[in-house]
């Protein structure tokens, strides 16, 4: 941000911290101003007339929900601007950590599983599951030396990852479901004073001691050697500070679920405005958090009334901004420190290469075994049961077209996920990981919920259209704002997020759409049909007949412009239907096994593994081994839990977010 | 000796700033050319602008007679070959893949390697003593090798014209001489036409047939070495006191006071 705006910047913090409050209270009291006048309303905070309806509703919902709003804003505001400081990272939050998650998912489990645990104390319960992933994403960038786009990138798909397990939990126990829904997504509504009355407390005590610990921190900002020899111990300070946010962050969260992104976007916000101090950041990222939740909460109330009666969570409408909140934060961080990516290029790697045709010999061999496996091996009611060949034909109406689905997409996503990884020069990126997928995904939704129940075909090309906008959205940012190495991942992870919190938001509202919605979103395989999965395996052939003729293009991008140009390839041209391309294969796949599957992460990775390094061989390779993940997660969710079926795409998920996290820990180390 | 690349008039703005003014340039085919001048004296943008990597804001270019423009990419990658100053890591390739490259202006997206294309590439990585290199992955070279491996590239590529941008600059000595010698002796051997940026004026007077400076954006200097390296020829380059004695014939040395 420049300092020759219209307004001089030592007064731009004050000024946009008033604008933001005043819209919020405006927004907050103007439904009411009508019936009654301001100091009526002031009174509903102290004492209510029974007799009076309204008063009633004023004295026990609005005004115990307006309160709740500001005390969570405030508090994650705060905690946003101590974890910044504490890991000297501008993208972290309790959200973008993990932390969030991680409470939500523990409580979802203990709902299920130990209800008991859940009464003899929430707050215990979210505490632990949100140290968890704050503990799984330090140790995973551990060895990366905690930098910053990692870390945030880490969190994030921890986040996913857990939300996929989530998803997986309530499809098993759907009559828990929209309960879960609801409060998973960040719901602020009040009955009484109770839950204010148990929550101010704790956050006043856990803000006091976080603000108590400000001089110390003060001193981190010079490097952790400094520190250690101003007489700091480093390794306690950052574990009590961290402690105090995961304890803030799980009293919200096990009290009224997911409110997202406030902790990032008030520390991101006063730091753009020109927060410079420590003291100054606590001070403004308390006072636009609390400012910020208002606000989301009263857009989600308005929403609410707008949807004629369907609940809009706060926590949805908050993380609808975590997307532009991320891309905002990412242009201001260009020249920081240790920019994994750049430093990490793979300069003593010397890739294995092995002949072509043993490993592809290989893999098809898996392929058709899990073909056979999956047509012939089954459990019946009572015990595993063989299906000779020549009955194949009676139950290939419930086996084939599935497996045949799963096949394609698989081929589809390994080829989607090789181009995107060599379009982009980076080995973490994938048609997933991108938004591609999420973009497919969310055209889908829409179309569905406009009441357009469309076929296949203009279900793909619709998908394919906003899968191609997001990757072509992406590109045009990187390009404009230099994005590097994970940068341009973590660019991807926001335009997901983004996309997430729309679907989610379309989800808890949808009703009965909800559950059918989100069976398909993690990639049940059974609701294809038989000409459907020939028409889809057909259309996989042709693109990958068309990637075939790419695969020059391909070798000849990663060059950078200057040499693609020089060798005579019109880069503009050939960016332009590559990235087409990639966006139908992945909507083809999304169709079938949903956005979040992770398989074009992995199969162009283990292509390589196995030896296969030209973009040619990587692109076939890539093919069959997406084919047999695919093809193998399908049986496996057909059998694991039978008579019950999984999706299979949430079970590649599980696995390729593993997968992804791995990757991320092993990459760049030296 | 026909006029390969033309200038004239050439202008180059970015925003309100002029990085080249007005510079007029002939270059004939088979001639070696450095172009020298400080940081910032738009040397590398004159480069760029002949490698159609950046356009012209205004003035002509020309390619044998003919507008620059005018030619498809792939053809004009048969005819001009561009290094650019720093290439890329090149994701595990081989040497003889990034070498086998430089064939893709003759061969198009989906045209097949014939005989004579496996022979160039072959001759292209023997001619820059990488036999021994071939199957090796790029990033794993060191700098001058690496160096050479795209030098390999553009010779493969077969064009009449090369365009190197500072090809030395992350050298050590001996690589900076042995890839400079190499330079030298294809560009006699294949008749090429050879522009390069370079910073050493004492090398650049050794391997160039001519010396082409610039000064913010505009052209200075121009000539054979020996009229070239003069104390006040260089003086005017780089603005500051120089001096400048010939060792042996062709063999300058400059120093600065």
């Amino acid at each position: 941000m420049s300092a020759n705006g219209f307004l001089p910047y030592s007064r731009r913090l004050p000024v946009v911290a008033v604008l933001l409050w005043s819209l919020a209270l405006a927004g907050a009291v103007l439904p009411w101003l009508d019936q009654l006048n301001l100091s009526g309303l002031l009174q509903a905070f102290w004492s209510v007339n029974t007799d009076d309806y309204q008063q009633v509703v004023l004295r026990y919902s609005w005004a115990p929900r307006f309160a709740m709003a500001i005390l969570i804003g405030f508090g994650l505001g705060l905690a946003g601007a101590v974890l910044q400081q504490v890991l000297g990272n501008p993208l972290a939050s309790p959200t973008t950590l993990g932390v969030e998650a991680g409470a939500q998912f523990s409580i979802g489990v203990a709902t299920l599983y130990a209800p008991a645990l859940l009464a003899f104390s929430p707050d215990l319960t979210a505490v632990a599951g949100g140290l968890m992933a704050a503990g799984l994403v330090v140790a995973l960038t551990r060895k990366l030396g905690f930098s910053p786009v990692t870390v945030i990138l880490a969190g994030l798909v921890i986040s996913f990852f857990l939300g996929a397990l989530n998803a997986a939990l309530m499809l098993l126990h759907g009559d828990y479901l929209s309960n879960l829904f609801i409060w998973g997504a960040g719901s602020l509504v009040q009955n009484d004073w109770s839950q204010f009355q148990d929550l101010w407390p704790r956050v006043v005590i856990i803000g006091i001691a976080l603000v108590m610990l400000m001089k110390p921190l003060q001193l981190l900002q010079l490097g952790s050697e400094s520190a250690r020899s101003l007489g700091i111990n480093v390794g306690v300070l950052r574990l009590a500070a961290l402690l105090l946010v995961v304890l803030m962050t799980a009293s919200v969260v096990s009290r009224v679920g997911v409110v997202a992104f406030i902790g990032l976007a008030a520390p991101v916000l006063a730091r753009l405005l020109g927060a410079r101090t420590l003291g100054q950041k606590l001070l403004w990222s308390t006072l636009l958090g609390g400012g910020l939740l208002l606000l989301a909460d009263t857009f989600a109330q308005w929403a609410t009334v707008w949807a004629e009666g369907t609940l809009v969570p706060t926590g949805t409408a908050t993380a609808l901004i975590g997307g532009p909140v991320i891309l905002l934060a990412l242009r201001g961080m260009r020249n920081n420190r240790h920019m994994p990516g750049e430093s990490a290029g793979p300069a003593h790697f010397l890739p294995r290469r092995r002949p072509l045709k043993n490993t592809l010999l290989a893999a098809a061999a898996a392929l058709l075994m899990i073909v056979i496996l999956a047509l012939g091996w089954s459990p019946g009611l009572e015990a595993w049961h063989w299906t000779p060949p020549w009955e194949w034909p009676q139950v290939w109406d419930w086996r084939g077209p599935r497996l045949l689905a799963a096949i394609a997409a698989g081929v589809a996503l390994g080829l989607a996920g090789t181009i995107v990884q060599r379009l982009t020069g980076n080995v973490m990126a994938s048609p997933e990981v991108l938004g591609i997928s999420g973009g497919a995904a969310l055209v889908m939704v829409v179309l569905i919920l406009l009441g357009i129940n469309p076929g296949r075909t203009v279900q793909l090309l619709a998908g394919a259209i906003g899968g191609a906008a997001v990757l072509g959205f992406l590109l045009l940012l990187s390009r404009q704002h230099r994005f590097a190495g994970h940068q341009l991942l973590l660019g991807g992870v926001a335009i997901y997020v983004f996309m997430d919190a729309g679907l989610r938001l379309v989800m808890a509202g949808g009703g009965t759409e909800a559950i059918r919605l989100l069976s398909w979103m993690s990639g049940s395989t059974w609701l294809v049909s038989g000409p459907e999965a020939l028409a889809l395996a057909g259309v996989t052939a042709v693109l990958a007949a068309l990637a075939a003729m790419g695969r020059r293009a391909l070798v000849l991008l990663p060059l950078g412009e200057g040499s693609a140009t020089a060798l005579g390839l019109s880069v503009a041209k050939a960016r332009l239907l590559l990235l087409l391309l990639a966006a139908f294969l992945t909507a083809a796949a999304t169709v079938i096994i949903g956005p979040l599957s992770f398989v074009g992460l992995m199969a162009p990775h283990l292509a390589r593994v196995l030896g296969q390094q030209t973009v040619g061989r990587q692109l076939v390779m890539a093919a069959v081994v997406g084919a047999v993940l695919l093809a193998l997660a399908d049986y496996l969710a057909r059998v694991l839990i039978f008579p019950n079926q999984l999706p299979a795409g949430l079970l590649a998920a599980l696995i390729g977010g593993g997968y992804f996290l791995w990757g991320l820990s092993r990459h760049g180390k030296h | 000796m026909s006029t390969f690349l033309e200038v004239q008039q050439l202008g180059v703005r970015i925003g309100a700033t002029a990085i080249l003014n007005e510079v007029s340039l002939r270059f004939a085919e088979g001639e070696v050319t450095a172009l020298l001048g400080h940081n910032g004296s738009g040397k590398s943008t004159l480069l760029k602008v002949l490698a159609r990597q950046m356009p012209p804001s205004s003035g002509c270019v020309s390619l044998k007679g003919r507008n620059l423009g005018a030619t498809g990419a792939r053809e004009f990658a048969r005819t001009v070959g561009y290094l650019p100053q720093h290439p890329p890591a090149t994701d595990g390739l081989t040497v003889r893949e990034l070498v086998a490259l430089g064939r893709y202006p003759w061969r198009g997206p989906l045209g097949r390697y014939g005989k004579e294309d496996f022979r160039l590439i072959e001759q292209a990585v023997s001619e820059t003593d990488l036999t021994g290199f071939s199957d090796r992955s790029v990033d794993t070279l060191s700098g001058g090798e690496r160096q050479r491996a795209w030098i390999a590239m553009l010779l493969a590529q077969q064009t009449r014209c090369l365009l190197l941008d500072e090809p030395i600059s992350a050298l050590d000595v001996r690589h900076q001489i042995e890839t400079l010698r190499l330079i030298h002796r294809l560009a006699a051997e294949r008749e090429l036409t050879v522009i390069m940026v370079l910073h050493d004026v004492d090398l650049a007077s050794r391997f160039c047939d001519r010396l082409v400076a610039l000064r913010g954006g505009e052209l200075i200097a121009d000539g054979t070495p020996a009229e070239i390296m003069t104390r006040e020829t260089l003086q005017k380059i780089y603005t500051i006191p120089m001096g400048v004695m010939e060792r042996a014939p062709g063999q300058w040395i400059s120093y600065v006071h």
